[in-house]
């Protein structure tokens, strides 16, 4: 099994796939150059209000919580897509993921994306970034990645931020998806009202982005 | 003092000393200088007011500690969470706000960039409850 991320310190990052909701895989610890972008950002928000869409990891939270005094919604969009795949009901994904997004316009400092879009469909995708376009502030940031490889989705990847430019990356099993796969170009369309502060192609071909609303 | 799991209680339960609950509360949950345990079996749909919190069964409500909540492996909360310090297991389950400086925490300055330092916030006196025995079981 290739591992997703190949940038910092890569280590084999073979899974072994257990139907446990975290599996035991090998963990990555990776640098990144986006990240402390993302931080200088929340930085400047004397109490950020932040967004995980990611499943809760007790490490973001202590490091965001403690370390940036952010307020933080855990909404795990991932979760929901894994349900909505296993039932075989992708079509009303859309949807349901909206209606976890249901929160007032401008109320948002930052979100953590991670790689929810390479599961998602295009036009879902499309329906998440506009709505998560609204929901920031002038300032705010949205930070993600996007795989640039079509290759099927076979994990899912827990990013743990380990400190200001570090991450820890462990694998679990995922029910099988293609991955969508958004260009640079339709990405800035996707996140229309958005400038791209900060992109960098990793060698996994996963092109890790921070955008950010102009005030 | 434990909370059977056969027990279920509805309304207001306060208390003055360390309570593990196993049962089923729904209402509220108020030990405001003492240590709260949610077991494993325990099913809980209630504000819920400790000094400290830990969750290894099911919760459906807020949470608030003066000092610090823990949600271990098996714990599930759907609500939201203030306190100075929280710790989530991993397997654990949450959705809902955190909120770590309403109980007057400093954030510390390691991750930030060299920025101006944010005005310290004064820590918040824990108010001291009145002893008051817990609610008796309806």
């Amino acid at each position: 099994m290739p591992a997703l991320f190949k940038w910092g310190g890569r280590k084999d990052a073979s899974a072994s796939v257990r139907p446990s909701p975290v599996a035991e895989t090998p963990e990555t610890l990776s640098t990144s150059k986006v990240l402390p972008r993302l931080l200088a950002a929340l930085a400047t928000v004397p109490s950020p209000v932040l967004m995980d869409l990611g499943p809760v990891v007790g490490g973001n939270i202590a490091f965001f919580g403690e370390q940036l005094a952010c307020k933080i919604f855990v909404e795990d969009l991932f979760a929901e897509v894994e349900r909505q795949a296993q039932a075989g009901t992708r079509e009303g994904l859309g949807d349901v993921l909206l209606g976890r997004l249901d929160r007032p316009k401008g109320s948002l400092d930052g979100v953590l994306c991670w790689d929810l879009f390479d599961f998602l469909d295009k036009p879902t995708g499309q329906a998440i970034a506009t709505r998560l376009v609204s929901l920031l502030r002038p300032g705010g940031v949205i930070y993600g990645f996007f795989g640039q490889a079509s290759t099927e989705l076979t994990q899912y990847t827990r990013f743990m931020v380990e400190g200001p430019n570090t991450m820890r990356l462990r694998t679990g099993p995922a029910t099988p998806t293609k991955r969508s796969v958004i260009l640079s170009r339709d990405l800035n369309r996707m996140f229309d009202g958005l400038a791209v502060a900060e992109s960098v192609l990793l060698k996994n071909s996963s092109r890790e982005t921070l955008f950010r609303k102009p005030f | 003092m434990n909370i059977g799991k056969s027990v279920i209680i509805k309304g207001d339960l306060s208390g003055s000393e360390d309570l593990t609950i196993e049962g089923q509360v729904e209402g509220k949950i108020e030990l405001r200088q003492n240590i709260l345990t949610i077991g494993t079996n325990a099913k809980i749909k209630a504000q819920v007011f400790a000094k400290t919190v830990i969750v290894q069964g099911e919760v459906q409500g807020n949470v608030t500690a003066t000092e610090r909540v823990d949600i271990r492996d098996k714990g599930s909360v759907d609500g939201d969470l203030s306190a100075p310090r929280i710790a989530i297991a991993d397997g654990a389950h949450f959705r809902g706000s955190i909120d770590m400086q309403k109980a007057g925490a400093k954030p510390a300055d390691a991750a930030r960039p060299a920025e101006a330092p944010r005005p310290a916030e004064a820590g918040k006196p824990v108010a001291a409850g009145s002893p008051t025995p817990v609610a008796a079981v309806r």
